[in-house]
């Protein structure tokens, strides 16, 4: 009778306890992957934290080094082992990854936090064959950055008047952001003009493919930027690509010795160090220069220059343009999450995804050092007061119009997402490296690339490397 | 009976030593004969030779073995002739020998990739102390690692620096051991030091040289690590190593079965070097014992 008491005095107390849980995952154990941190795998931690306070869930993170992650996510998945609940990676794998993803709940597909996500993201990165199969977790492009002591003092813009005879701004094409390079290279202002990535190894060829979007993404032939996308011909041999190339290679001039070895992770300090007048990269650059370096307060950004003239594959002629066109490049495209269909706690899993993407949480990560998370939520672009601490108005009001400006861009090109991407992209590495060394001919270096990644789709199979490029570009399947 | 028992201990052993050292070869060496990649996933297919083919038909394969073979073969040579100099300074007690001695050693502790980043900002184009260096001569930013030239230098500049200790200590050793009567015997007959080394203590330490060296060579094939760090194999593939080379196969390009193709070619290559390098050691060492 006593027990039976007892019993009836704790249940409500138990209820108290369980009630603290929702959803309950009480005894569910989540195992989380990516990259080693801090980066992504620090926002990782932290939301795992506060999701297994609200859920009474537990996480265990796991994390490997980047070149390790493609191999082991895709092997678990292949192989239906079960081993990851969540794994945290980069769009350019969704092709290879889609056929072992679960496809993300209906109910996370609707609301104010779904439709707070930036389109670009949530209706062309996330979504692959028509079905939402990851959920972006950072936002990622290619911008460009300036600074304002630079561009807004007197002496220079008087000078680059007489010079160039048009005015001193954020350059609207390539031909400007050149002039401003050459310029600013032969001022004494700064040491030298502009910094982009040349190294093989180094993410070169994601800023070359900003240059080339500006050339060869035709607004009339959606998705032909780096194929055709009816016969799946490598197109990267074509006049706006080798305009692309010369270019590329033309801003060694405008940067400090040594460029051809720079990685993305010496373009940055060299920017916010003071070195250079300007620089091509992603967000990274912008905030190292709010926050560690020595031009703090004049950190501007804009979007990639875009062009008057584009490549049409089709004529095989250039259309030429009364305004410049943006075509700005989301290069990498951010980090992304997806539950593999193999794991025994989808549930748990995508609630888990719901909170790091929730827009409280990864408003925090934003604003969080080394968390590698970038904005991706219209609420991140509009929230101001929540950058003050990173940077001043001014720079924060420039920050978050370039990258919404982007997004918002009608001709934004996405990056290549294809079966045996980094194969594509070792072949392009090689001769682009070559060709920047002046060892082959930017043409020849092109051709070679052409040739090579066509056989290479012959090996992987034409029709369904097609198939896939298609749905990576947003392109309905063909007959 | 004790046949029998002699069985039951050997077999054991016998099956430990298949599974972990024969097996993975044996499967490896299968999986070279036949077309697996993970990505696309492609399911196995038996090719033949066809990647060795592939291989061999492939200029970068060749030009992946000109770049270590040039830079094993003249970095090994500048180990053993700078080490060999060294451990008979050291041999000969000069001053500060001890703290000369731990210091040389030091080099070798590292891991190749620390070195390859020291490195990376001594031979940085502006703010490296090598660029200082050389400014002083009027010659500035110099592209040390951009240059296929220049890189390919610095590489062997780092493996000589990294290595030479590795030859110090066993030179020392091996000098420490030569019989001390063999030279009081010179020394009484009034025989120049030079006459001495060239007569009595290189000979002797012949056999010696003959191993260190082919050591270092067969190692020496596996660098990676500062490539990879250095120049990525670059520009284009003037860097690029044997082993950077398979890496990229098999890591960047998930082709697996060529990947393992170019391991037994690989092991063809070193084994090549190998011989050769015996046969031309034997014949000299056979020719200073006549």
């Amino acid at each position: 009778m006593k027990n039976l008491l007892l019993s009836v005095a704790v249940l409500p107390l138990a209820t108290i306890v369980h009630a603290e849980c929702l959803p309950d995952y009480t005894g569910v154990t989540l195992t989380i992957s990516t990259q080693n941190g801090p980066y992504v795998a620090s926002a990782l931690q932290t939301a795992a934290e506060s999701w297994e306070a609200k859920t009474c869930g537990e996480v265990n993170l796991v994390e490997f080094p980047f070149g390790e992650l493609y191999p082991k996510f895709l092997t678990g998945m292949s192989q239906q082992t079960g081993d990851f609940d969540v794994i945290g990676f980069i769009p350019a794998w969704v092709p290879d990854f889609a056929p072992y993803l679960s496809t993300m709940p209906a109910e996370m597909q609707q609301g104010e936090a779904w439709d707070d996500i930036h389109p670009v993201y949530r209706e062309r990165l996330m979504s692959w064959g028509g079905e939402i199969k990851s959920a972006t977790m950072d936002g990622d492009m290619h911008m460009l950055n300036f600074r304002s002591d630079l561009f807004e003092d007197e002496a220079n813009k008087t000078a680059f008047m007489e010079q160039y005879g048009y005015d001193l701004a954020a350059p609207i094409t390539w031909d400007q952001y050149y002039d401003i390079a050459e310029f600013f290279n032969e001022s004494d202002a700064v040491n030298y003009g502009t910094a982009e990535a040349y190294a093989r190894g180094g993410q070169q060829f994601w800023y070359f493919f900003s240059h080339a979007a500006s050339y060869t993404n035709n607004p009339s032939n959606p998705g032909s930027m780096f194929f055709d996308p009816e016969t799946m011909d490598a197109q990267i041999n074509n006049e706006g690509w080798l305009r692309a190339l010369e270019e590329y290679k033309r801003g060694l001039d405008f940067g400090p010795p040594g460029s051809l070895n720079n990685g993305s992770g010496d373009v940055r300090p060299l920017y916010a160090g003071g070195s250079v007048a300007m620089n091509l990269d992603w967000a990274d650059s912008g905030i190292l220069g709010a926050t560690e370096g020595s031009i703090a307060g004049s950190v501007r950004t804009a979007m990639l220059p875009g062009s008057t003239q584009i490549w049409n594959h089709v004529t095989g002629e250039w259309d030429m343009f009364d305004e410049p066109v943006a075509s700005p490049f989301l290069a990498f495209g951010g980090w992304q999450l997806a539950v593999p269909i193999d794991s025994k706690n989808q549930e748990a899993a995508w609630s888990y995804v719901a909170e790091l993407t929730s827009p409280e949480l990864s408003g925090a990560a934003i604003v969080t050092a080394n968390t590698g998370v970038n904005p991706y939520r219209l609420s991140h672009y509009d929230n101001i007061e929540n950058w003050l601490s990173i940077f001043t108005e001014e720079e924060a009001r420039s920050y978050l119009s370039a990258q919404r400006a982007s997004l918002d861009a009608p001709n934004v090109a996405l990056d290549l997402r294809l079966p045996g991407f980094f194969s594509y992209t070792e072949i392009l590495e090689i001769e682009l490296s070559k060709a920047l060394a002046g060892q082959v001919e930017p043409q020849e270096a092109l051709n070679t690339i052409a040739a090579e990644w066509d056989e290479l789709t012959d090996e992987f199979g034409r029709d369904s490397q097609l198939a896939a490029y298609r749905a990576s570009m947003g392109l309905p399947p063909l007959n | 009976m004790n046949d029998r028992v002699k069985h039951i201990f050997i077999w054991p052993a016998f099956l430990l030593v298949l599974v972990i050292t024969l097996f993975p070869l044996i499967y490896a060496l299968t999986v070279s004969f036949q077309t697996v990649r993970i990505v696309p996933p492609t399911p196995a297919r038996f090719v033949g030779f066809d990647n060795y083919a592939d291989i061999l038909a492939n200029a970068r394969f060749w030009g992946a073995i000109a770049t270590t073979a040039t830079i094993v073969i003249i970095s090994v040579l500048a180990q053993y002739a700078i080490g060999l100099s060294v451990a008979l300074a050291l041999h000969h007690n000069v001053p500060g020998a001890s703290l000369f001695r731990v210091t040389f050693l030091l080099p070798m502790f590292l891991a190749p990739v620390c070195v390859a980043l020291i490195a990376k900002m001594i031979f940085h184009p502006v703010l490296g102390p090598a660029n200082e260096f050389f400014s002083m001569f009027g010659l500035e930013n110099l592209p040390f690692l951009t240059d296929p030239n220049f890189a390919i230098a610095v590489l062997i500049a780092i493996e000589t620096w990294q290595w030479t200790p590795f030859v110090v200590l066993l030179m020392l050793a091996g000098l420490q051991n030569l019989p001390a009567e063999v030279f009081e015997a010179a020394r009484v007959d009034n025989i120049s030091a030079w006459r001495r080394f060239r007569d009595i203590t290189f000979p002797m330490l012949l056999p010696l040289s003959a191993a260190v060296i082919f050591i270092r060579l067969i190692e020496g094939f596996k660098i990676i690590d500062t490539v990879f760090i250095l120049t990525g194999g670059g520009p284009g593939t003037s860097t690029e190593t044997l082993t950077l080379f398979a890496y990229n196969e098999g890591f960047k390009k998930f082709n697996i079965g060529m990947t393992s193709a170019l391991s037994f070619l690989f092991l063809i290559v070193v084994i090549v070097f190998g011989t050769l390098y015996l046969a031309g050691a034997r014949k000299l060492t056979q020719r200073y014992a006549q």
